[in-house]
Parts: structure tokens; C-alpha cells; sequence
């Protein structure tokens, strides 16, 4: 019961990370935003997390039952006033102060478990796998709920649920941990910081890729990239057969820079085509994750300032992958959207449809994209008036399909440059192999 | 460390990309434009419509061909004189050589197409005149209605 209820305050901490990821289409629509700045969403909170876990830990270390109360309580507040933000601005100051309870909240959560486990490896394993999953299921709720209440929703749902996890530590006492915290584990966390910036791609681009790029519905989408999760989860319960920490994380490396570049060269646009990437790097993700986290914990004392660097890691690294990636992908945004409306001239020019109908439709098709502005503009409306003739209908399937392929090829070099990333952080592990052999 | 599960994980790895770039993975991108300075093949025409779409789509190909760019970039940069211009930095040349590229282009297509028997002697000459006297933004809106004025 109480390893349930702080388990769940990490996954919640810790899903806020990538919640709002489905939601970010809405968000930006909303507030009448830029992609760049709408990043920022995400952005805010994990540099934030990044910045506070290290002094969070060494406050949590000493008095970890009030920090955890006192980082879930301004979680909770900081998640309703992002709820009710009346402004972009008001909305990302909201998300640095969750992410400053969430950091309090996430690492003394380390000490209480160990505390009602009994076992500090025990407790490193729980912590690891309840981060796992509330990060890979956070786009799949944040998108079922942003699709059927909106996206404040996530925020307002987060409070009552933070608040639930105070009931695990009613009547829990814990010894505070005052011997001085020894240096970091440096390879386990800098492999920790490069993983999880190639992982900002799998959460973060493949949400807009199905969304925005492909038109598909923010709930169908959420549970489309459930496929990650699930994948993690089923790994990480057989992960510990595969031997050391170093194979595990090493052969969870190798499974992530694989499905990333996979994800690097779709050859189709259907949803379908992203379930084999998403098993890898979900099935990468169980293992890897875990491993790395218990190597930067293990003979490391005290866990939560141990517990606090891997935090820091991680979402420095998401930010670090939120920076690196979006510059990328705006510019193949925009590189294909030109491509693309060169291919679509050469649709239409080409196409059988009568000389004088051709200037219309493409006076109509270059006013939807115009119009379209920020999003991927739905060229079938150019259609809906026009003859059900097979002339017209190649010209539409034509131009759909010139589109879908822009908007795929865009997304491309940000996944091969988030694979890069992701083998990057096989050299700290292979480095350091022979320094931890648990 | 054992080297078993992260080979397995490799081959694994690279068996699901080896088999997206075999299913076309990176191809998969906006089709590449023709080449405007090959000849392309033509359907035969069917009504005065047509024809004059042809001559205008050689026309088109032919400036595109002398200026380097597509055919598409430069119907494209005909919404506007504006769109011109920007189509003018792009290639490097000043906007009187991209208006003289685009007046040549349509006469040269206009005497082809006479030639060819596509077009009427009156129509020929309505081009003629249109490409030799009219202004610029004139000559455009000319260009993208002249299907409505001879169809």
C-alpha cells in the first residue's frame, strides 16, 4: 500500500515530463504560439527538474517524510494553476514550480521506500520502474484526456491524484541520512543524460508525427504509442535474467538507437508502420533505464542524493534533446513544405482534370496551406466541392499522399540525429564496464 | 559483460532498418520534379482548352529551363510579381532579365505552338502582342486567366 502510493507520486513527477506532449497541438492553438516556444511546455519542467534534483535530494536526505509532503503538496498546487493558466507565460512559470515539487517529491520518494522495503536495492528498483512507466504512459494519458476533456484536464486530474499519495506516508518513519554524499557515478549518468534525449524523440516527435503530421486523433494516437510502455514494462520484468547492468543497459542502448533510426526511415505513412520501432525502443527503454539507474546507485550512499543526480541526468538530457531536436525538425518542416508544394504543382499540372479547373484547385489548395499557418494543412477540403470524377479523386489521393510524404521525410533526420544520440551513450557504458560489474 | 544479448539486440536492430530502407524507407519523400529543359511527353489534346495549355506549359518549361529552376517553382512565383521578385533573388538575376526570360519563353512557345497547328493565327497574335506591350502584372493575370479568355 505504501510502496503503491509513493510509487505512484514518482510516476506522476515524473509522466509530467511527457503528459502534455499530445496535448501540445491544443496548447499552442490555444495561446496562439510557435512550435519552438509551445516546446517550452516540456522544456520549462524538465530543466527545472534537471536544476532542482541535486539540491532537492540533499534537503530530502534529511527530513525525507516532510519533503516528500512538502514536494507533493506544491506539485499538486502548481498542477491546478496550470490547469487554469490564463497565459502562455503564466502556464510555463506554473510548470517550473511543479517541477521544483516534483523534484522535493521525486527523490526523498528513494529513502521512504527503502524505509518500508527494507532493501536499498529493493527500493532502487521500484523507483527506476515506477519512472519508467509514468514517463512512457504519460503521452498516451495526457492524450486521452486532452481529447476527450482537454488538456487542462491532465492538470486538473494530476492534483487529486498527488494528494492520494500523502496516504503512504501516514505513520511512516524514516532515520534521516546525514553522512556526506560521495562523488557521482559520471559514466552511469552521462549514458543516463544521452538516453534520455534520444528518448525526447520517441515521446515528443512521434506524438506530433501522428497528430499533427498525420492528421490522426490526439486518443487513437495515445494509444497508439502505448506500444512503448507496454514494451518497457514487459522487459524490465525479465530484464534482470539478461546478466549485469552493463549487458542489460548496453543491450537497451542497442534496441533504442535501432528503433529510433528505424522510426528514421518509415516507409509508409500509416500507424502501423511505427509499432516495430515503438517495441524496440520501448523494450530498450525497460531495460536500459533501469540498469543505468540502478549502476549510478549502486554501493552509492546516500540513495537519494545518488537518486537525485540520476533525476538531474535524465532530464537534462530530455531538455538537451528538446533543444538539439526542435531547431532540426522546424527547418525540415519548412525545407519539405516548399518540396512539397513543387510536387503538388507538378500533381496538379499534370493531372486530367480540365485545363480550367487546374488554376482553381490550385488556387484552392494554396490557400489551405497559407491559411493552415502553423499546422499541416488538410488539402482533401479542396475536394469536397468538386466532382467525385477519377480524375479528381488520383488528383486528391496524389496530393495527400506528396503531403504525407513531406511531413514524414521532416521528421526523419530529427530521429536518425536522436539515434546518434542514443548509441552516443553506449561509449560512457562500454568505458566504464569493468568499474561496476553488478 | 555479456556480449549475447546486446549482438542479438544488434542484429535485431538492424534486420527492422535493414527492412524499412528495403520497403522503400529512404525514398519515401515529395516526388522530385521533372527536369523542364527534357521534353516531356504530351497527351494529345482534345479541345481549344487544352491546346492553349499546352503552349503555356512550354512556355512555362522553357523559362524554367533558361532561368535553372522547375517548372513548378516558376508557376508557382506567377501568383504575384512579388513571388516573382523573390524567385528573381533566388536565381541571381535582376528582375528585368527574369521578366525578359519570361516574355522570350512565351513567344518562343507561342511561335512553336502556331507551328504545331495547337494554336489559331488570332490567338498566336493575342499572345504576341500580350507578351511584347502588356506590363508585368498585367502579362500574369493574362497568364493565369488566358485559359477563361481563349478556352
Amino acid at each position: 500500500m505504501r510502496t503503491a502510493a509513493v510509487g505512484l507520486g514518482i510516476g506522476l513527477a515524473l509522466a509530467d515530463s511527457s503528459v502534455v506532449t499530445l496535448a501540445l497541438p491544443d496548447i499552442l492553438r490555444q495561446f496562439d504560439v510557435e512550435i519552438p516556444e509551445v516546446a517550452w511546455v516540456l522544456t520549462s519542467y524538465n530543466l527545472w527538474l534537471a536544476l532542482a534534483a541535486v539540491p532537492a535530494a540533499y534537503v530530502a536526505r534529511r527530513r525525507p517524510v516532510p519533503a516528500f509532503v512538502a514536494g507533493t503538496l506544491v506539485f499538486a498546487l502548481a498542477s491546478l494553476a496550470c490547469a487554469v493558466a490564463p497565459s502562455f507565460g503564466v502556464l510555463v512559470a506554473a510548470r517550473c514550480v511543479q517541477a521544483l515539487g516534483g523534484a522535493l517529491l521525486v527523490c526523498a520518494a528513494l529513502d521512504l521506500l527503502t524505509a518500508v522495503r527494507g532493501s536499498e536495492h529493493g527500493a532502487v528498483r521500484i523507483w527506476a520502474l515506477a519512472g519508467i512507466v509514468g514517463a512512457a504512459l504519460g503521452p498516451a494519458i495526457g492524450g486521452i484526456l486532452t481529447e476527450t476533456l482537454g488538456w487542462e484536464s491532465i492538470f486538473f486530474a494530476q492534483a487529486p491524484l498527488a494528494l492520494l499519495t500523502l496516504a503512504g506516508v501516514v505513520g511512516l518513519r524514516v532515520r534521516p541520512t546525514v553522512r556526506p554524499a560521495g562523488r557521482p557515478n559520471v559514466p552511469a549518468n552521462l549514458a543516463l543524460l544521452l538516453l534520455s534525449g534520444a528518448l525526447t524523440a520517441a515521446l515528443f516527435l512521434l506524438v506530433l508525427l501522428l497528430v499533427d503530421g498525420w492528421h490522426m486523433d490526439p486518443a487513437v494516437a495515445g494509444v497508439v504509442v502505448t506500444v512503448m510502455p507496454v514494451a518497457a514494462i514487459v522487459t524490465a520484468s525479465f530484464a534482470a535474467r539478461l546478466g549485469t547492468t552493463a549487458t542489460r543497459a548496453a543491450t537497451g542502448v542497442v534496441l533504442v538507437t535501432g528503433g529510433l533510426a528505424a522510426l528514421g526511415v518509415l516507409p509508409g505513412s500509416a500507424w502501423w508502420w511505427t509499432v516495430p520501432p515503438q517495441a524496440l525502443v520501448g523494450a530498450g527503454l525497460g531495460l536500459a533505464l533501469s540498469a543505468l539507474t540502478e549502476r549510478a546507485l549502486h554501493g552509492r550512499s546516500p540513495q537519494a542524493v545518488h537518486g537525485g543526480w540520476t533525476i538531474a541526468a535524465r532530464h537534462a538530457g530530455v531538455v538537451v534533446g528538446l533543444l538539439l531536436l526542435t531547431p532540426v525538425f522546424t527547418t525540415a518542416l519548412d525545407r519539405n513544405e516548399e518540396r512539397a508544394l513543387r510536387a503538388g504543382a507538378a500533381a496538379v499540372l499534370d493531372s486530367g482534370i480540365p485545363p480550367l479547373e487546374k488554376l482553381a484547385v490550385a488556387q484552392d489548395v494554396l490557400a489551405i496551406v497559407r491559411a493552415s499557418d502553423r499546422e499541416v494543412p488538410d488539402v482533401r477540403e479542396a475536394f469536397a466541392d468538386r466532382p467525385a470524377t477519377p480524375e479528381y479523386r488520383s488528383l486528391e489521393d496524389v496530393l495527400v499522399s506528396q503531403l504525407d510524404r513531406a511531413v514524414t521525410a521532416a521528421f526523419s533526420r530529427p530521429f536518425l540525429l536522436a539515434a546518434l544520440l542514443a548509441a552516443a551513450a553506449l561509449v560512457p557504458i562500454v568505458v566504464s564496464r569493468r568499474a561496476v560489474s553488478v | 559483460m555479456r556480449v549475447l544479448p546486446v549482438v542479438m539486440a544488434a542484429v535485431l536492430a538492424c534486420a527492422l532498418v535493414g527492412a524499412y530502407v528495403a520497403l522503400g524507407g529512404t525514398s519515401y519523400q515529395p516526388s522530385p520534379v521533372a527536369d523542364p529543359c527534357v521534353a516531356r511527353a504530351v497527351r494529345p489534346a482534345a479541345d481549344t482548352a487544352e491546346r492553349l495549355e499546352h503552349v503555356l506549359l512550354a512556355a512555362a518549361d522553357g523559362t524554367a529551363c533558361e532561368l535553372g529552376v522547375s517548372r513548378e517553382e516558376l508557376v508557382l512565383a506567377l501568383r504575384s510579381v512579388d513571388d516573382l521578385d523573390a524567385l528573381a533573388a533566388k536565381t541571381g538575376k535582376s528582375q528585368d532579365e527574369l521578366e525578359a526570360a519570361l516574355r522570350a519563353g512565351l513567344v518562343r512557345a507561342v511561335d512553336e505552338g502556331q507551328r504545331e497547328g495547337l494554336i489559331g493565327g488570332t490567338t498566336a497574335g493575342s499572345l504576341h502582342f500580350a507578351a511584347d506591350h502588356l506590363p508585368l502584372g498585367l502579362l500574369l493575370s493574362l497568364l493565369r486567366g488566358a485559359s477563361s479568355l481563349f478556352g
